[in-house]
C-alpha cells in the first residue's frame, strides 16, 4: 500500500523532528552532565527537581533572562545571523532524515485523522547528499560567528573551524561513497530498506571501516572531544562563542545538539539497520536505541579521551583518513566488480 | 648621721648611720623581695620575706640598722627556703581567681609568687569566710584577697596621718601544732599572725571616715584594696601611663593618669584612675580622684575663635585663677606686656604680694625649704596659719610624718580646731587661737625658738614685755623627822623612835609666764611643761606658713616676722602656695589688685569666658589635656603631659592671632622668666622621674635667687583685735580645690557650710550665711575632725565669687540663721 | 639553609617513577608505525573501559566523592580555627567567660575588644565583647590562654556574610540558651590537653 505524502503529513513529520530534537537537544544537556558526572564519580546536577531534571529548566530560564548583548565593534548583523545559520542548517540537514517509521493518523482524531505521516520530511533522492550539503553549510556559523565579534579567542575560533570543517567535510563524503556504492541510492529511505534483513544485513559488517571512518568525521563535524578545537577553553577561552551568551549562545547549543543527533541517525540509519523492527522490538524504538548508543558514546569519548592539537587534527585527516577512505572506495568497487 | 659604707651582695653601698638596710638596698638599685615596709614609713615586719644575712646573722632588712662596714648577703639557701615558704603560706587560701582580680598583672603576690619558684603547695588550712565590704565612698575591700601587709595601715598613718585603719580580728582557725613543726620559723610566724588578723576601720564602724585620698589604694600589693569606681572596669596592662602632675594642690604631686578607650564602640580615650609612684610621693584625694575634668568633645569653632580674638583686643582686664600651667602664665604676662591688659588674679595675688614682702626682708626670692627636706630632716615642725588637712596636703604628709618617723614633735596653730592634728603624735601641740592673733603667733614663734641675739632690740624688748615673773603658792611634800615615845609592850620601856613622815607643805616659787601664750588660749606654765618635752633631742626646725597670712590685714609685717623667724631660728621655711599652680603665678605674672572695664575671665567670670569647664564662650583644654609646666610647692617646674586628645583652641592660638607666638604652647617653657629662677629648658628635654633613692628628678629646681633686702622692719603691734562673734572661713572641704575637682565625679564633697558636729547639730540642716550684703542660703555638712565654733564657706565653686565676699580676708564675721 | 635545600624542602618522598615512553620516530617509517602500532593496540579502549566502570560503580554502589555541601559536611579537622564560639556553664547558663582580658590582651591582631564593670552581684561582668573579624588572623591564641574554656574555635567555618558584625557581638557566639544541653565541649584550639591532670600540682585542701 502506497500512502500519498501529503503536505500536512509533511508538515507533521517536520514540526516533530523539530519539537522532538529541540527537546533532544535540550535533554541532551541533562544527559551529558550526568553521564560525565558518574564517570569523574560525581552525582551530577541533583538538586533542582527530581535527580535534578529541571536543571534544564532552570537553565533555560536562565538562557532565557539572560541579557542579550553585542559587542561594540563587532558586525552587528552577522554577529546576530551566525547563531541562526547553526540552528537553521542543523534542522534542514534533519528534514532528509528518517526519523521514526511511517504513520497514519487514526480516523477518529479530528483535523489529522487519516493524515499519513511519512518517515521522513521529505524522502528527496539525493537524501545523503542534501544532509551532507545543509551540514557543510552549517560551517558558515562559527566561521562568521568567530569572524564578526571582533575578538581575537573569536579569530582563532573561526579559522579553527574553517580548517576543521573542511578537511572533515572530505573524509566523511569519501567514508559514505562506499556504503552508497553497494545500496545504490542516495536516499536514506532505501538504505534502511537494504538492510531491512535483520542485523546480519546491517552494513557495519561490510564497511567497518567506512563507519569507523564516518564516526571518527562525524566527531569532528559536530565539534566534539577529540576535536573540540574550535571552542576550546583551555586554548582560546570558548572561540567562536566567545562574546556570545544568552538565547544566541543558546541557538548554537542547540545547532550542535542537532548535530550530534542527526550523526548520531546517519551512523544508525547508513550502518546500523536504521529504524526496522528488531525481533520484538519496534522499529522506533530501536531507532531510538540506537541514536542513544551514539549519543551516549560522544559522551563516553569525551569523558576519556583527552583532545588532540590541531596539527595532529589536520595530519590525522590528510595523512590518516583520506588515504584509507580512498583505499576502502578502491577496495569496495573491486570488490563490487568481482562479485558482478 | 654620718656616712657609712657596707657591702651588699660584693657591692661597696653608701648610706647614713642608722639607715634600714632595705632602703640602702633600694637606693642603690639592689633588689631585696620585701612586701610589708614601704620607703619612707615605718617597718612592720608583717611578711618577714625581706630576711637577708648581716654578717652571718639573720635579720630583716627592713628593720635591721646598717653599720659602718656591714657585710650583707641578700640570699642563699637558707634565706630562699625561708621566702620560699613565705610565699607559699602566703597562697594558702588566697583565691585563684586572677582573670577577675584588677590587681592582675601588677600583683606582688602574683610576682613574688613567680619570682620565688613556688608551684606547689605544702601547707593548708581551712578558710575563714570574709565578705568584701565598702569603706567609704570610694575605698573598696575585699579581705579574701588581702594578705594583712598593713601596708595600708602604715601609710595612712605615717603618710597621710588619718591613721583611719588597723588590724581586726580574722576568726581564723588556730595554726596546729603539726604545722609548727612543719613550716620554717619565719613562715610560721608570719602566718600565726596573718591567720588572726584582717584589716578594719581603726574607729571600730564599718566606715573609715577618712579624708578619701585612696593611698591604701596605691600601696595594696594585691587587688584587696580598690577603688569603688575603677573595679572590674580595666585589667591594669591595658591601660597607658601618662606621667603629669596633679592639676588641684599646690603640691604638684607626681601621677600617671591611665588611659584607655572609653568603650567598645567609644574609642576615645578615659581616664581610668590616677596612680603614683607611691614609694616617692603620696597624693590627696582630688589628685587620685578629681581627674575626669577634662573639657570633652570640643570642636574648633572658628566664629567663636573670632569672637575671642576680638574681645582679648578690647580686654581691660584678665581675670584667672592658678590652675593654668607656667606657659599659659607666661603667656597672658605676655599680653599684658603688649596690649596693657590687667592680669586679675584674687586666688594668687595675696600670696604673691606675701612672697614679694618676704623676699624684701629676708634678701630671697623665695623661701628655703620644701616638703621633701621637711621630711627628710626636720624633727620639729611648726604650721602656722595653714589649715593642714584641707589647704595642704602634702604639708600635712610631712608634717605628720616627721612626727612618725624622725621622732618630730608638731606646733600647729590655727583658728580652726582639728580634732585630727594632735593625734599624729604624741608631743604635738596645737593651738586654736582667735583669727587675728596671727602676729602674736609669730612672736610667740621668736620667743620660743630665736637666738635672741639675732633680734633687733626692739622685738626683744617686746617680747620680754610678755613675760611676767610671778610668785605662785605650791604644795609640796616634804619628809619631815617626827620623834615619838614609843611603851616596849614586852618589857614596858619607854623609848625614843624617830621617823621620817611624808608631810604637805606650802612653798612659794618663781614661775615666768608667757603672755603670749595665754593670749592665744594656753596655760602658760603647762605649755612650758609640755615644750620642754617637745623640744628633747631636738635639731632641726622648720616652719609651715600658709593662706591665713596671706589673706591678713597686716600681711606684709607678717611676712617680714616670717622672714626674721626663719633667719634668727634656723626655720627650714615653707610658705605654701595656696593652690594648684599659684607659686608660678606669683612669679610669672604682674597681677594687678582690681580688676576694671571689660573683662576675659580664664575659668573665671568676665564678659567674655574662655573655659575648660565647658560653657563658655570659647572652649580650652583642661590641664589634663595639655602639655606644660607646673610650679609645685617644692619650687620645682614639673612636666605635665596630654592624657586625653583636644580638638579645639587653644589659649596658643588665641596669643597667636592677637600678639603673635611660637607653634607650640610648651615653645613657651624655654621662654620662662629666668630672672625669676626659671631655666631655659625646652619642655621635651626635661627629666621625669624619681631615683631609686627617691630623690626627685621631675623637671628642675628653680635656682634661688637672692636679692635686695629693702625692708626688714618688723612693726610691732599696739593691740591685737581678734575677730569676735560668729566667724566664717574661707576653706574647702578635703578634696575640693576649683571648679575642676567639683566636676570631677568621684568628688562628693558639695558646696555647702562646714561645721563642727556640735556646730552643726546647732544650727540644723540649711542655714542663711549673710555676709555683708550677699546672702547665700547653704546646707549644713558636719565635718567631725572639726573643731570650736568657726564655719567653714568654701571658694571651689566661682560661680558663687566668695574671693569676691572675702575680700583680702580669710575670716569674716558673718550672721548665721536657720533656713 | 641553601636555596637548593630551601627549595626540595619537605616535597614528597622523593619516590618518583619514570614513566618509559620510548623515543620519539625520527623517519616517516618510524612514524608511520607509531601510529598503527597506537591504533591497533587497544589502550584507547582501556581508558573508555575505565570511566565506564566508574560510571558503573558511581551508578550503583555510590561511590561518589561528592559532599553535598550545604546538606551535608563532613567533620572538620579539630585543629581547624574557625569562627570563635562562647561557651556556657552546662550547670548555671551562665556564660563561662569571666572578662580577665587574657584573650585581649594575648591577640596579636589586636581585634578582640572587651568592657567589664561591677555588677549587682558584686561579680566583674563582661557588658561588651567583640572581636573583629575584619582583622582577626584566626591563630587560636584567644583559645589557648582561655582560663575558662569560654572562648573556643568552634566548626562554623562558613564565614560569608554581608556584615562582619553577624559574627563579631558576644551574642553571636555564644550558645544560646535554649540549646544549651547541645552545648558540646570542643576538642580542638583552647581544649584541655590530653594528660592536664598528670602535669598539675596537687594542692593540698583543709576541708
Amino acid at each position: 500500500m502506497i500512502h500519498e505524502v501529503t503536505w500536512v503529513g509533511a508538515a507533521v513529520k517536520a514540526l516533530i523532528a523539530l519539537l522532538l530534537v529541540s527537546a533532544v537537544a535540550g535533554f541532551g544537556t541533562y544527559i551529558e552532565r550526568k553521564v560525565l558526572a558518574w564517570m569523574q564519580r560525581r552525582p551530577g546536577p541533583a538538586h533542582v527537581g527530581p535527580f535534578g531534571l529541571l536543571q534544564l529548566a532552570a537553565d533555560g530560564i536562565k538562557l532565557f533572562t539572560k541579557e542579550d548583548f553585542i559587542p561594540q565593534f563587532s558586525n552587528r548583523l552577522i554577529f546576530s545571523i551566525a547563531p541562526v545559520i547553526t540552528a537553521g542548517t542543523a534542522f534542514m540537514a534533519l528534514a532528509a532524515v528518517p526519523i521514526f517509521p511511517d504513520f497514519t493518523f487514526p480516523e477518529w482524531i479530528p483535523l489529522l485523522g487519516g493524515v499519513f505521516v511519512p518517515s521522513i520530511a521529505s524522502d528527496v533522492n539525493i537524501g545523503i547528499l542534501f544532509i551532507l550539503a545543509a551540514m557543510a553549510a552549517g560551517l558558515y556559523g562559527p566561521l562568521l560567528a568567530g569572524m564578526s565579534q571582533q575578538n581575537k579567542w573569536g579569530i582563532i575560533g573561526a579559522a579553527r573551524t574553517a580548517v576543521q570543517f573542511l578537511s572533515y567535510e572530505v573524509v566523511t563524503g569519501l567514508s559514505l561513497l562506499a556504503p552508497i556504492m553497494l545500496v545504490g541510492s542516495l536516499s536514506l529511505v532505501d538504505f534502511n530498506d537494504h538492510q531491512a534483513a535483520g542485523i546480519g544485513s546491517w552494513l557495519i559488517w561490510q564497511q567497518p571501516l567506512a563507519f569507523v571512518l564516518f564516526l571518527i568525521a562525524g566527531f569532528a563535524e559536530t565539534n566534539r572531544t577529540p576535536f573540540d578545537l574550535l571552542e576550546h577553553e583551555a586554548e582560546i577561552v570558548s572561540g567562536f562563542v566567545t562574546e556570545y551568551s544568552g538565547l544566541r549562545w543558546g541557538l548554537f547549543f542547540v545547532g550542535e545538539y542537532a548535530n550530534m543527533i542527526t550523526i548520531g541517525i546517519l551512523a544508525s540509519v547508513i550502518f546500523c539497520g536504521g529504524y526496522s523492527d528488531f525481533l520484538f522490538i519496534p522499529g522506533w524504538l530501536m531507532m531510538g536505541l540506537k541514536v542513544s548508543f551514539f549519543f551516549f558514546l560522544m559522551l563516553w569519548v569525551r569523558a576519556s579521551w583527552p583532545h588532540i592539537r590541531p596539527d595532529q587534527l589536520m595530519w590525522l585527516s590528510w595523512k590518516v583518513l583520506m588515504p584509507l577512505a580512498v583505499v576502502n572506495v578502491v577496495i569496495t568497487g573491486i570488490v563490487m566488480m568481482a562479485i558482478g | 648621721m654620718s656616712d657609712i659604707t657596707i657591702t651588699i651582695d660584693g657591692q661597696v653601698c653608701q648610706g647614713k648611720e642608722g639607715e634600714f638596710i632595705l632602703n640602702i638596698a633600694r637606693a642603690n638599685g639592689i633588689f631585696i623581695p620585701a612586701i610589708c615596709y614601704l620607703t619612707r614609713c615605718s617597718p612592720t615586719l608583717a611578711c618577714r620575706i625581706c630576711l637577708v644575712e648581716a654578717d652571718g646573722k639573720r635579720v630583716y632588712s627592713c628593720n635591721a640598722k646598717a653599720k659602718d662596714g656591714m657585710e650583707i648577703v641578700t640570699q642563699n639557701e637558707e634565706i630562699l627556703e625561708e621566702r620560699r615558704a613565705i610565699m607559699e603560706v602566703y597562697d594558702v587560701n588566697h583565691p585563684l581567681q586572677c582573670g577577675v582580680c584588677d590587681q592582675s598583672g601588677e600583683c606582688e603576690l602574683q610576682n613574688y609568687t613567680l619570682e620565688l619558684g613556688v608551684d606547689s603547695q605544702s601547707f593548708a588550712i581551712p578558710d575563714t569566710k570574709r565578705e568584701a565590704t565598702t569603706w567609704s565612698s570610694v575605698l573598696h575591700y575585699d579581705p579574701g584577697l588581702c594578705i594583712v601587709c598593713e601596708r595600708c595601715v602604715t601609710v595612712c598613718k605615717d603618710m597621710v596621718g588619718d591613721a583611719a585603719l588597723s588590724t581586726g580580728p580574722r576568726g581564723g582557725e588556730k595554726l596546729s601544732k603539726e604545722l609548727k613543726e612543719r613550716v620554717p620559723k619565719d613562715a610560721y610566724a608570719m602566718w600565726n599572725k596573718l591567720q588572726k588578723s584582717v584589716i578594719v576601720p581603726s574607729n571600730g564602724t564599718g566606715e573609715t571616715n577618712c579624708s578619701d585620698c585612696g593611698e591604701c589604694i596605691a600601696v595594696c600589693p594585691v587587688g584587696a584594696l580598690v577603688s569603688r569606681d575603677f573595679q572590674y572596669t580595666s585589667n591594669a596592662w591595658d591601660l597607658t601611663r601618662i606621667p603629669a602632675v596633679s592639676a588641684h594642690s599646690s603640691d604638684g604631686f607626681q601621677i600617671y593618669y591611665e588611659v584607655k578607650p572609653t568603650s567598645i564602640s567609644d574609642r576615645t580615650p578615659k581616664i581610668y584612675r590616677v596612680t603614683n609612684e607611691w614609694h616617692y610621693t603620696s597624693l590627696d584625694g582630688a589628685a587620685r580622684f578629681a581627674y575626669d575634668f577634662e573639657n570633652r568633645g570640643v570642636q574648633k569653632d572658628p566664629e567663636a575663635f573670632a569672637q575671642a580674638v576680638d574681645a582679648l583686643k578690647k580686654a581691660e582686664t584678665i581675670r584667672f585663677n592658678a590652675v593654668i600651667t607656667n606657659e599659659e602664665a607666661q603667656m597672658l604676662q605676655t599680653l599684658k606686656e603688649k596690649l596693657g591688659v590687667r592680669l586679675y588674679n584674687p586666688q594668687v595675688r595675696a600670696y604673691q604680694k606675701f612672697l614679694a614682702a618676704y623676699s624684701a626682708a629676708s634678701g630671697q626670692r623665695l623661701y628655703s625649704g620644701d616638703n621633701a627636706q621637711i621630711m627628710r630632716e626636720s624633727d620639729f615642725v611648726i604650721s602656722v596659719g595653714t589649715h593642714l588637712r584641707n589647704d595642704a596636703p602634702g604639708s600635712r604628709h610631712a608634717f605628720n610624718n616627721v612626727q612618725k618617723m624622725n621622732k618630730g614633735a608638731g606646733l600647729y596653730f590655727h583658728p580652726v580646731g582639728d580634732t585630727l592634728i594632735p593625734g599624729m603624735g604624741k608631743t604635738v601641740s596645737t593651738f586654736a587661737h582667735k583669727p587675728g592673733l596671727e602676729e602674736a603667733v609669730l612672736y610667740l614663734i621668736l620667743d620660743l625658738f630665736a637666738d635672741r641675739e639675732k633680734l633687733p632690740e626692739e622685738v626683744q624688748n617686746y617680747l620680754d614685755d610678755f613675760h611676767t615673773t610671778e610668785t605662785k603658792t605650791i604644795q609640796e611634800k616634804v619628809m619631815v623627822d617626827v620623834t615619838e615615845t614609843v611603851v616596849d609592850e614586852e618589857t614596858g620601856e619607854q623609848k625614843e623612835v624617830t621617823r621620817k613622815v611624808p608631810q604637805m607643805q606650802e612653798k612659794e616659787i618663781e614661775i615666768v609666764r608667757n603672755g603670749l601664750v595665754e593670749l592665744l588660749g594656753k596655760e602658760s606654765d603647762a605649755f612650758a611643761a609640755e615644750l620642754e618635752k617637745m623640744l628633747k633631742k631636738k635639731e632641726s626646725f622648720s616652719l609651715m606658713v600658709g593662706e591665713d597670712l596671706y589673706y591678713h590685714a597686716q600681711a606684709e609685717n607678717l611676712a617680714r616676722l616670717v622672714a626674721l623667724a626663719e633667719k634668727a631660728c634656723g626655720f627650714t621655711l615653707v610658705v605654701i602656695p595656696p593652690k594648684s599652680n599659684a607659686l608660678g603665678v606669683a612669679l610669672i605674672c604682674d597681677l594687678d589688685d582690681a580688676a576694671s572695664g571689660y573683662t576675659v575671665g580664664y575659668n573665671e567670670k568676665g564678659d567674655f569666658r574662655l573655659s575648660a569647664l565647658g560653657g563658655g564662650d570659647l572652649d580650652m583644654p583642661a590641664l589634663n589635656q595639655q602639655e606644660g609646666t607646673l610650679t609645685a610647692l617644692d619650687k620645682r617646674v614639673v612636666p605635665t603631659n596630654a592624657a586625653l586628645p583636644y580638638e579645639g583652641y587653644e589659649l596658643n592660638d588665641l596669643l597667636g592671632a592677637v600678639v603673635g607666638a611660637p607653634q607650640e604652647t610648651v615653645d613657651w617653657t624655654e621662654r620662662l622668666p629666668q630672672e625669676k629662677g626659671y631655666k631655659d629648658i625646652a619642655f621635651d628635654a626635661l627629666s621625669n622621674h624619681y631615683d631609686s633613692d627617691g630623690s626627685d628628678n621631675r623637671g628642675y629646681r628653680l635656682e634661688s635667687i637672692r636679692c635686695e633686702v629693702i625692708m626688714d622692719e618688723v612693726e610691732i603691734p599696739k593691740t591685737y583685735s581678734p575677730l569676735e562673734g560668729e566667724i566664717a572661713i574661707r576653706l574647702n572641704p578635703g578634696r575640693q580645690f576649683s571648679d575642676f575637682t567639683d566636676k570631677a565625679h568621684q568628688i562628693f564633697e558639695p558646696f555647702a557650710l562646714y561645721a563642727s558636729p556640735a556646730k552643726a547639730a546647732m544650727l540644723g540642716e540649711r542655714v542663711e550665711v549673710a555676709l555683708g550684703d550677699r546672702r547665700l542660703t547653704l546646707s549644713v555638712v558636719a565635718d567631725d575632725k572639726m573643731g570650736g565654733e568657726i564655719v567653714a564657706i568654701p571658694d571651689f565653686k566661682s560661680a558663687e565669687d566668695i574671693y569676691g565676699l572675702f575680700g583680702a580676708q580669710r575670716y569674716r564675721t558673718v550672721t548665721l540663721r536657720k533656713a | 639553609m641553601s636555596l637548593e635545600q630551601f627549595k626540595n624542602r619537605n616535597v614528597g618522598q622523593q619516590q618518583y617513577r619514570m614513566l618509559d615512553l620510548g623515543k620519539t620516530p625520527e623517519t616517516s617509517w618510524g612514524k608511520f608505525k607509531q601510529v598503527v602500532s597506537r591504533s591497533l593496540k587497544v589502550e584507547l579502549m582501556i581508558g573508555l573501559g575505565v570511566t565506564f566502570g566508574i560510571m558503573i560503580r558511581t551508578l550503583f554502589r555510590g561511590e561518589t566523592h561528592t559532599i553535598r555541601y550545604p546538606f551535608e559536611k563532613i567533620p572538620i579537622s579539630r585543629r581547624y580555627r574557625a569562627i570563635h564560639e562562647m561557651k556556657r556553664l552546662l550547670e548555671s547558663g551562665h556564660y563561662r567567660c569571666i572578662g580577665c582580658g587574657l584573650c585581649e590582651k594575648i591577640c596579636i591582631s589586636n581585634c578582640i575588644a572587651m568592657d567589664t564593670r561591677y555588677d549587682e552581684n558584686q561579680r566583674k561582668e563582661v557588658s561588651e565583647y567583640t572581636i573583629n573579624f575584619g582583622r582577626c588572623i584566626f591563630c587560636g591564641y584567644c583559645a589557648e590562654v582561655c582560663p575558662e574554656l569560654a572562648i573556643v574555635h568552634g566548626d562554623r567555618y562558613e564565614t560569608a556574610s554581608q556584615q562582619r558584625a553577624s559574627f563579631s557581638l558576644f551574642e553571636d557566639m555564644l550558645t544560646p540558651i535554649d540549646r544549651l544541653k547541645q552545648q558540646k565541649e570542643y576538642p580542638g584550639f583552647g581544649a584541655v590537653s590530653p594528660h592536664a591532670d598528670e602535669n598539675i600540682k596537687k594542692t593540698p585542701l583543709a576541708y
